[in-house]
């Protein structure tokens, strides 16, 4: 009696799983599952204060070792997290059935990832990077080293460890309180791709860094990459809102470095605690679509005094064109409040450009005279800021010349005309009387 | 030298032609009075046009063409009227009259029509 009960129960609760694990879709945005994959358990302790803050935040955190056979993102074309944090840099080959191509499938499909090289990291790492937009030092034994921006220690080190400070300047990346300490970082470095136009630059090396072997006597030739070209932590955002952030520092997430204090070399600041756990939560917040992600809804334009919009515009009718706009805040949709949106009258270009004014609610409205050009315009809305995600809504619209019987009744220019038909038919008037009553 | 005997030469022929003019019978310079200001008209409006532009291209058209119409109209009637000219010896000016008014009715329905 019980037993088709609690089948038939199950039943349903399966039929709605699928619906609980998706991508980060702007319906379901909340409680996501989150696969990290570790290449030392070890991990799970050294670096327990940034998966505490996920966890805090409410990510469902699934570890994995790198080679566990189980290791899975996708089943029966289910995708079964919402997010993948690669931190397992010397990692030649996931177990199970991850590998580039799968790591790169899930990303397209509007996933989001981050991904952490170290020194000696594995072509795998690599090869996912480089699919991104970064290219990472080729030298398998390179590190990024810096003599003027070191983090100061009491031992003499190899200025492997530095500190960095230059990052992106973005409130909404970042989050809006200044991050005053340096970062600490030790790892490797990557470029940028310069044919990538997606991927930015979150946490620059200094001018004096370079990549090299730090055992090894320097070349003669001059290191690959070398000053701000250099980039520690990049992140990438593409057209489907996925959020990518790769960075060239496995220790910049452990406890050791979040807690430790630091002192840029050739400065006098000195920090108790270092950048690294506001830097790397604040970023990963922007990465896991907490801040900067938009939604467009309610795209609406009518005549003024009308409320109905209509099929077609007339030239010179006055319009008005409102639509919202929305940001996730982490656990709602809040109105977005910008001063910069713009609308476009299109037509192969744009007639009427017009910023939006906004009532603090999300509601950006304008108001403005159709063009004095008629055919298919197009009301388009392009909104392409830094961090957030970029907006590309656009409505059709015909617009049509006047009817014959809507223009005034009598046109002033053409008065002369009129004055000279009537003077000529008065004229013939008076001529004839004059021709025919003339002795 | 040369230019002096132009000038007189000129000064000659205007004197014939004032003088032949003025020979012309009365009804036949109250139809070149009439010509001449339907031709005025014309030029007025194409002056204006050129300043301004040809927006109600109908308008203007209607307004010249009427000028021009009257003009054509009161030419064909001096023509037929004028004693001198043996082709039309043997019509009656008031036939001649006729016709012209006929053909005025028939020019001002058509202006009225395309004016606008």
């Amino acid at each position: 009696m019980a037993a088709p009960k609690v089948a038939f129960l199950l039943l349903n609760l399966i039929s709605i799983l699928p619906l609980l694990v998706s991508s980060f879709s702007p319906d379901r945005p909340t409680d996501r599952r989150i696969l990290v994959v570790l290449d030392d358990l070890s991990l799970k302790s050294s670096h327990s204060l940034f998966f505490s803050s996920l966890k805090s935040r409410g990510f469902d955190l699934d570890f994995k070792l790198a080679d566990d056979p189980a290791i899975a993102v996708k089943r029966y074309g289910q995708y079964m997290y919402d997010g993948l944090i690669l931190l397992s840099p010397s990692t030649e080959r996931f177990g199970g059935s991850l590998d580039v191509e799968g790591v790169l499938d899930f990303v397209d499909s509007g996933h989001d990832l981050i991904v952490s090289a170290d020194a000696n990291a594995s072509d795998l790492i690599r090869n996912i990077a480089a699919e991104c937009g970064v290219d990472f030092d080729e030298d398998p034994s390179a590190v990024i080293v810096d003599h003027s921006s070191y983090a100061v220690s009491e031992t003499e080190g190899d200025h492997t460890l530095i500190a960095a400070d230059d990052f992106i300047q973005s409130d909404v990346i970042l989050g809006n309180k200044k991050i005053e300490a340096t970062v600490l970082f030790k790892g490797i470095g990557h470029s940028l791709n310069p044919a990538n136009s997606m991927v930015l630059k979150a946490l620059s090396a200094s001018p004096s860094s370079y990549s090299t072997n730090p055992s090894s006597k320097l070349s003669s030739q001059p290191p690959s990459l070398y000053g701000t070209a250099i980039s520690l932590v990049s992140v990438v955002q593409a057209r489907n809102a996925a959020r990518i952030m790769i960075s060239g520092s496995l220790d910049m997430f452990s406890n050791r470095l979040f807690r430790a204090g630091v002192q840029k070399s050739g400065s006098l600041n000195k920090y108790e605690k270092s950048g690294n756990e506001q830097f790397i939560t604040e970023l990963s917040k922007w990465i896991f679509h907490e801040r900067g992600h938009l939604k467009a809804v309610n795209l609406r334009h009518n005549k003024v005094g009308e409320s109905e919009e209509p099929s077609m515009y007339r030239i010179n009718d006055d319009l008005e064109f409102s639509v919202e706009i929305f940001e996730w805040s982490g656990s709602s949709w809040v109105p977005h409040v910008s001063k910069d949106v713009q609308v476009q009258f299109y037509m192969m270009s744009p007639y009427v450009l017009k910023t939006l004014s906004t009532n603090g609610k999300g509601l950006y409205h304008t108001s403005f005279k159709v063009p004095d050009v008629y055919g298919v315009f197009q009301f388009k809305v392009e909104y392409q800021k830094l961090g957030y995600t970029s907006l590309s809504l656009s409505k059709q619209i015909p617009v049509r010349p006047f009817k014959h019987n809507e223009y005034e009744r009598f046109i002033t220019t053409a008065f002369p005309y009129y004055g000279a038909s009537f003077s000529m038919m008065a004229g013939f008037f008076i001529f004839s009387g004059v021709y025919l009553y003339n002795k | 030298m040369g230019r002096s005997a132009t000038t007189k030469d000129a000064h000659a022929l205007f004197h014939s032609l004032r003088s032949a003019y003025a020979a012309t019978p009365n009804n036949l310079k109250i139809i070149d009075l009439y010509i001449l200001f339907a031709v005025a008209t014309a030029v007025i409006q194409v002056a204006y046009m050129a300043i301004v532009g040809s927006f109600p291209f109908n308008s203007f058209l209607s307004g010249v063409l009427s000028c021009v119409g009257t003009a054509v109209l009161a030419v064909s009637l001096r023509i037929q009227v004028n004693k001198d000219n043996k082709e039309f010896k043997d019509l009656p000016p008031e036939r001649a009259f006729a016709d012209f008014v006929l053909c005025n009715l028939v020019l001002h329905l058509v202006i009225i029509n395309f004016l606008g």
